[in-house]
């Protein structure tokens, strides 16, 4: 690979990192990392003024997630074709692993908001698991472009 | 990125085609982020300090912090994904300076990112760094289109 494409895509590891930063500062900050704050945004909580989501509502909301977290898997995934990584069986696992992860983050609410409240452990568990696949898928790149 | 690996981008008609309508919607998408941000968020540091801290003696509410960081966070997905392909392109496209000027261009969006919230959090003085860095990866971009632009439309890329 070119030293110049390197340098392109080191950069998007930057802006993947400053992304993960931003998804995480606003999780906490709409939800909270709690299971009971999960429940609450979802299903509502008239204590705390927390207004329940309709299942358009919670679409709404979903509807541009799946354009973007398949668009920034796909791109970061396929750069790892270019690395000594594209053979190996465990980069199979990755890619499944990372598309699970994030259809699982984004449709869990739905089953939240009828009623399935234990899903919210697996809204949180795919939202930190998703964050870490990206995270170090990074890496691999990162360290597969400083190796070259 | 096929067209990355292409020998000779002018001779592939329709690949140098679809490159340029590419360019040009960049390019609008960069003038109407601008004309975009003017009249909402602000490209100057009065508007901007006025969108994010409010102003009192006109009545203007601060923006939300659930708000701003809605905004940052589009914007960082957004700008990552215009910026790869744009560079991507011109790498391909131009023979000097690409480093240096790729660079300046990632180095520049990334900490017009990075200020903006800390504007927000820490201190007002990291406004006028966004604005500077925010336009300076604009003039960049703009530069980079046209350069690419140009240069698809020579004999030989």
């Amino acid at each position: 690979m070119q030293k110049a494409y390197k340098l392109s895509i080191l950069y998007y590891l930057a802006f993947s990192l400053l992304l993960i930063v931003s998804a995480v500062m606003l999780f906490e900050h709409k939800i909270g990392f709690s299971f009971n704050g999960v429940v609450d945004y979802y299903v509502g909580n008239e204590d705390k003024f927390i207004p329940a989501k309709s299942l358009v509502g919670i679409l709404k909301i979903v509807l541009p997630h799946i354009f973007v977290f398949g668009l920034l898997a796909m791109v970061l995934l396929h750069f790892l074709v270019f690395t000594e990584h594209r053979y190996k069986k465990s980069t199979l696992v990755l890619i499944y692993l990372t598309f699970t992860t994030a259809l699982l983050e984004m449709f869990t609410p739905f089953l939240i908001v009828v009623g399935l409240e234990f899903f919210a452990y697996i809204k949180l568990f795919s939202f930190f698991i998703f964050l870490a696949l990206i995270l170090y898928v990074s890496w691999l790149l990162l360290r597969s472009i400083i190796k070259e | 990125m096929k067209f990355t690996l292409i020998n000779n981008l002018q001779k592939d008609s329709a690949m140098s085609l679809v490159l340029k309508g590419f360019l040009v919607f960049i390019l609008l998408y960069l003038v109407s982020d601008v004309v975009v941000m003017n009249s909402n968020f602000g490209i100057s540091a009065d508007k901007v300090n006025t969108t994010l801290f409010g102003n009192e003696e006109e009545y203007i509410d601060p923006i939300s912090e659930a708000s701003f960081l809605e905004f940052w966070h589009t914007e960082i997905f957004f700008i990552m994904m215009i910026l790869l392909t744009l560079s991507a392109i011109f790498i391909r496209v131009a023979k000097r300076s690409r480093i240096i000027l790729t660079n300046i261009l990632m180095i520049s969006s990334i900490s017009s990112l990075i200020f903006l919230p800390l504007a927000y959090y820490m201190s007002n003085f990291f406004v006028h760094l966004y604005i500077f860095t925010y336009f300076i990866w604009h003039i960049m971009a703009l530069y980079m289109i046209l350069y690419s632009f140009w240069k698809l439309n020579a004999k030989s890329v």
